[in-house]
């Protein structure tokens, strides 16, 4: 079956309590849990998610993650075509077979939504295994799931009755650095 | 890969390569280049990558048991996930009346065998403070404890023995007052909801912050004024966002987080919350906006009020008149008549009325002497006082009235002394407009009516104190138990106030305590002035520390107890942030990990009786072979929650089978969904008249103004150039237990908020650290980092409570991320109000850059 998957974060919805990030962490790289420095590269937790607060006039929060750009130049700069779009689900993902962790496709993310793993050596991004595991049956990936602020949806964009074609539907949304021209499939309502 | 004896070599090798590895990352990462060797040494490494890498479709899943949350005191429904033996995942309940989940719970998988859990009792071998400790078995603690005990019991009585707490446990802490015979048993109320408590029971008729809530899935404006919602306990939260119509707004010395959302936030001066919500009873009233009609037949508005501030009575018209029926002015018969038979009660009555003996007295409504006192906070005068300008005032309050807006009650309040003036005059406002029980208002909690676990019998002309489980203590045995308290012989209406205990510990004052059991607690993050706690502890001749975590007061314990976290045992008790009935649990998810051996705190305060004051714990149905922790696992325990379990079935006549099945299933059993409009419509509120008080005849009996009023805050004003409020407040990520374990150091903010102007005149740039000194407490200074942005109001400096600043020397030995920070309980003073005996944790300091 073919999908489309996309994210939306909710701005106005979202109550900081970091659940997501927290959640994220423990399921998808338990294995570094214990590290006092698990992800350099943005300085917080072996996480998908990364906290980027503007603080110049009404304070805003975004929480970012990977945004499964249909267009990606993540894939486009990866020599050895490890980065890949499935298209099966929409999402942009990583074959660690091919993948040599030549880290261009961290340069490449215009988003900063990768991130080495200190173990592995190897960019890291949403979507986690433990998450594809429950899409697998059909359930929420753990940051939506986890989210007491229903500021997570997540779901199919190719179907008129998603979840999150209601709210894209029902609220103004916007993506990120659309004029990049990435066609990211992450939604955002602002705050 | 099943096999566990490779898995572990594997892991060892795993360990020893990854470390080097990481060397070799950090390298390549600093340079920024990425170079042949490393790749090299990653292909090296490549099989053993892929095989943590299992496929996705072999991807093993956790199994789900659904329990509560014991990361703050909360107790939100989640489900915790199992794998491999191990908690590893937390989701929330779905359909749970108080669903989870929060950054507090999403990090269980931390706690469960964390390098701070405390695993074996422990015995102090240095000086108090030193933190030095050694394991020893359980035998011998709490025989060396129990020898202790009996010394101090000989010496200076029972009630000499004081136990404090917060929510972990609280439920049986009646219990151990009979166990030991002292009434001593203190929470942590008075830097918490104390003054909201106070304010509850008096305009309310209820005292607990969460028998009475707003209704937050169906409110259409929520006012929050010293609560932010981000504090804790996530189902008011997902409740609220449920709620697209919901419009928000926070007053706040500093921006909470849900206001990085669609809440807006009004910027207030600390402590001046009375006169913000003064004046918006002020524009309510001036501009007729309130609901005239519930405030003459559901409150005491319309109640004449004489000029001592007493309510004309009965008594007072008529020879022989009862004292408890309250007069109003009935505009349909002309006449002063009692409250209940008025057909047209006038709020705005005021006249001469002749008493009973025949003399004048001049009497005035409730309702005006309310509108007296809010016309002194006009918006204008207001606006000087709060910081907050005079348009928003009004705009506020009208759309507060339009949209019958419901303002929160509040909960961890305790910030600035002044607080019960504020929530009496937030409850009076809800009451303005009407919006009590109402649907989307401030509305009651229906009461699951699970019983106390010990309660006081008389039979056959006798006393006896009944444990729900059947046992029983005769009166002899408990007569210190059912003393006053220490804090409530200086503090009329106090529901608990630690500080009296430090005086009885420092001063003997007014007697001597000597004894301290601190449980799921900690002081030193906890109360005022925190050196005042240190030097009580020090001054203590048994000082007992019951927890799961190394936490800082464990420093000047002289014994440590390993307690189970809420993974590790059961418990059922009524869901407590709902409107609605619903009896809940908290299930033994999983065996504490190998190496440790706690035990529940109940456990070892038994045994710890059994061996001081064996005829106590035998009275109170303690049994010798409880000693052994299994039997008391399998037999104890049940043996309360079947007790529990039958009470809840016989009271809502359902069978305790289905009521135990939901509860494995679900977690939870709803037993009666919030009926709207019950009280004051229906019945009474538990107030002097049955009404909601405007104007609280409880507080006049106390001794207190019954209207609200604004005193400036419990400390010294900054008014230095290099002078400011510290306030604080925690996250949506702080609880006593989060903030020491590994995500929080990444997602707590440790730095001290500071807003750019003052920031700027001060040339501090964001990052300085800066040295801050109470004003109020010379001498007591900390060093903090910080944080420049306009998320904190000019004058004001703005700390995480109970997240930095930690002191125990194992974690400063650990150069642990939670020292970082500021502990605003060193720098507080104590100063405590008179009669309820609440505190102030917010203060004023001095800063210097460094
Ligand atoms: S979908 Fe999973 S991997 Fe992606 S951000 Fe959410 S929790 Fe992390
Ligand atoms: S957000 Fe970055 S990593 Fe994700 S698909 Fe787009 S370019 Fe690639
Ligand atoms: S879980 Fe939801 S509310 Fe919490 S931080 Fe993430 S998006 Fe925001």
């Amino acid at each position: 079956m073919m999908v489309r998957y996309g994210f939306l974060y909710d701005e106005s919805r979202c109550i900081s309590c970091y659940a997501c990030i927290v959640a994220c962490s423990s399921n998808n790289y338990p294995e570094l849990m214990e590290d006092p420095n698990p992800n350099i590269f943005w300085g917080t937790m072996a996480t998908n998610i990364r906290i980027v607060i503007k603080e110049q006039g009404r304070p805003e929060q975004i929480l970012l993650s990977c945004q499964h750009c249909e267009r990606p130049p993540c894939v486009e700069v990866c020599p050895t075509g490890a980065s890949h779009v499935d298209r099966s689900n929409g999402f942009v993902e990583i074959d660690y077979d091919k993948c040599i962790g030549c880290k261009a496709c961290i340069t490449a993310c215009p988003y900063n939504a990768r991130w080495i793993h200190p173990i592995k050596l190897k960019p890291m991004k949403c979507i986690g295994d433990a998450c594809k595991a429950r899409i697998a049956k059909g359930e929420m990936p753990f940051c939506v799931e986890v989210c007491p602020a229903e500021a997570r949806v997540f779901g199919d964009l190719d179907d008129p009755n998603s979840e999150i074609n209601k709210r894209i539907a029902s609220a103004k949304t916007v993506k990120i650095k659309e004029y990049l021209g990435t066609e990211p499939k992450f939604y955002v309502v602002r705050g | 890969m099943g096999d566990i004896i490779l898995k572990n070599e594997q892991e060892k090798i795993k360990l020893t390569r990854r470390d080097f590895l990481k060397t070799a990352a950090f390298t390549a990462l600093a340079l920024s280049i990425p170079s042949g060797g490393l790749k090299l040494l990653e292909s090296l490494t490549e099989s053993e990558a892929l095989s943590e890498q299992a496929p996705t479709s072999a991807q093993p899943l956790p199994a789900y048991i659904a329990t509560s949350c014991g990361m703050c005191g909360g107790s939100c429904g989640i489900k915790v996930g199992i794998l491999n033996n191990k908690p590893v995942a937390a989701v929330p309940i779905e359909g749970h009346p108080q669903p989870g989940l929060c950054g507090r719970a999403a990090m269980l998988p931390w706690l469960y065998d964390n390098a701070l859990r405390l695993k074996k009792p422990m015995k102090r071998v240095g000086n108090r403070g030193e933190g030095s400790f050694q394991e020893i078995p359980w035998d011998q603690a709490l025989n060396e404890i129990a020898s202790k005990l009996k010394e101090i019991v000989s010496k200076y009585g029972y009630k000499s023995i004081a136990i404090t707490y917060h929510d972990c446990w609280s439920s049986y802490i009646p219990l151990f007052t009979y166990l030991f015979g002292t009434p001593n048993g203190i929470p942590h109320v008075s830097t918490c909801h104390l003054a909201g408590s106070a304010a509850r029971s008096q305009v309310l008729g209820i005292a607990g912050p969460n028998l009475v809530d707003p209704d937050y899935e169906n409110a259409s404006y929520l006012l929050l004024i010293g609560r932010s919602l981000s504090t804790g306990i996530m189902g008011q939260v997902q409740r609220a966002r449920s709620n697209s119509k919901l419009r928000i707004v926070v007053v706040d010395p500093r921006m909470p987080e849900i206001s990085f959302g669609n809440a807006e936030w009004i910027p207030i001066i600390p402590g001046t919350d009375p006169a913000f919500v003064l004046s918006l009873i002020n524009v309510i009233i001036e501009e007729g906006l309130y609901d005239a009609n519930f405030l003459k037949k559901y409150t005491n508005a319309p109640f004449l009020i004489k000029q001592d501030g007493k309510p004309l009575t009965e008594a007072d018209v008529k020879q022989g008149g009862s004292s408890t029926t309250y007069m109003v002015y009935d505009s349909s018969s002309s006449s002063i008549v009692p409250y209940t038979s008025a057909s047209q009660p006038d709020l705005n009555y005021q006249g001469n009325v002749t008493l009973a003996d025949g003399s004048t007295a001049s009497v005035k409504t409730a309702f005006l002497l309310l509108k007296d006192r809010a016309s002194q906070y006009s918006p204008s005068n207001a606006s000087k006082i709060t910081g907050v300008d005079e348009d928003t005032i009004r705009r506020i309050a009208r759309e507060f009235a339009l949209y019958r807006g419901v303002a929160d009650d509040t909960w961890y309040a305790a910030k600035n002394g002044n607080e019960y003036d504020a929530v009496k005059g937030i409850l009076i406002l809800n009451a303005l407009v009407g919006n009590i029980d109402a649907m989307g208002g401030l509305v009651f909690q229906e009461s699951a009516g699970i019983p106390s676990i010990i309660t006081l019998v008389t039979s056959g002309g006798k006393t006896y104190a009944k444990t729900i489980y059947g046992a029983s203590m005769p009166q002899e045995m408990f007569a210190d138990s059912t003393q006053k308290r220490v804090d409530q012989l200086k503090y009329k209406l106090t529901l608990g106030t630690f500080d009296a205990v430090l005086d009885a510990i420092l001063k003997d004052d007014p007697y001597p305590i000597r004894a301290l059991f601190v449980i799921g607690t900690t002081p030193i993050l906890r109360d005022m002035n925190a050196s005042k706690v240190i030097e009580a502890y020090k001054k203590l001749d048994l000082v007992v520390f019951i927890n799961v975590l190394y936490q800082d007061d464990a420093d000047y314990a002289d014994y440590i107890l390993p307690d189970t976290t809420f993974l590790e045992r059961d418990e059922i008790f009524a869901t407590k942030w709902t409107p609605h009935a619903v009896v809940q649990m908290t299930r033994k998810v999983i065996e504490p990990p190998e190496d440790s051996d706690p035990r529940e705190a109940v456990w070892a305060m038994f045994e710890i009786a059994r061996r001081a004051f064996p005829e106590r714990a035998y009275a109170l149905g303690w049994k010798d072979e409880y000693a052994d922790y299994s039997k008391f696992e399998s037999q104890f325990v049940p043996s309360v929650i079947d007790a529990i379990l039958n009470s809840v079935s016989s009271k809502w006549n359902v069978s305790k089978d289905r009521i135990k099945q939901e509860l494995e299933t679900n977690g939870f059993y709803l037993l009666k969904r919030k009926s709207y409009y019950s009280r004051p419509y229906k019945s009474p509120v538990g107030t002097p008249s049955g009404r909601v008080e405007i104007y609280p005849l409880a507080a006049l009996a106390s001794g207190l103004d019954p209207l609200p009023s604004y005193s400036p805050p419990a400390y010294t004003l900054p008014s230095a150039p290099n002078e400011f409020y510290l306030v604080n407040s925690k996250s949506p990520t702080t609880s006593l237990t989060a903030t020491i374990l590994e995500p929080s150091k990444f997602l707590e903010d440790r730095k001290v908020w500071m807003n750019p102007k003052d920031a700027s005149r001060l040339g501090i740039s964001d990052g300085d650290a800066i040295e801050i000194e109470s004003i109020d407490l010379p001498g007591a200074k900390v060093i903090a980092e910080v944080r420049v942005t306009n998320r904190v109001r000019e004058g004001v400096l703005y700390t995480r409570a109970q997240a930095g600043g930690r002191r125990a020397k194992k974690l400063v030995a650990m150069r642990h991320f939670s020292t970082n920070g500021v502990n605003p309980e060193f720098l507080a003073k104590v100063s405590l109000h008179p009669i309820i005996g609440y505190g102030a944790t917010n203060c004023s300091v001095r800063i210097r850059k460094l």
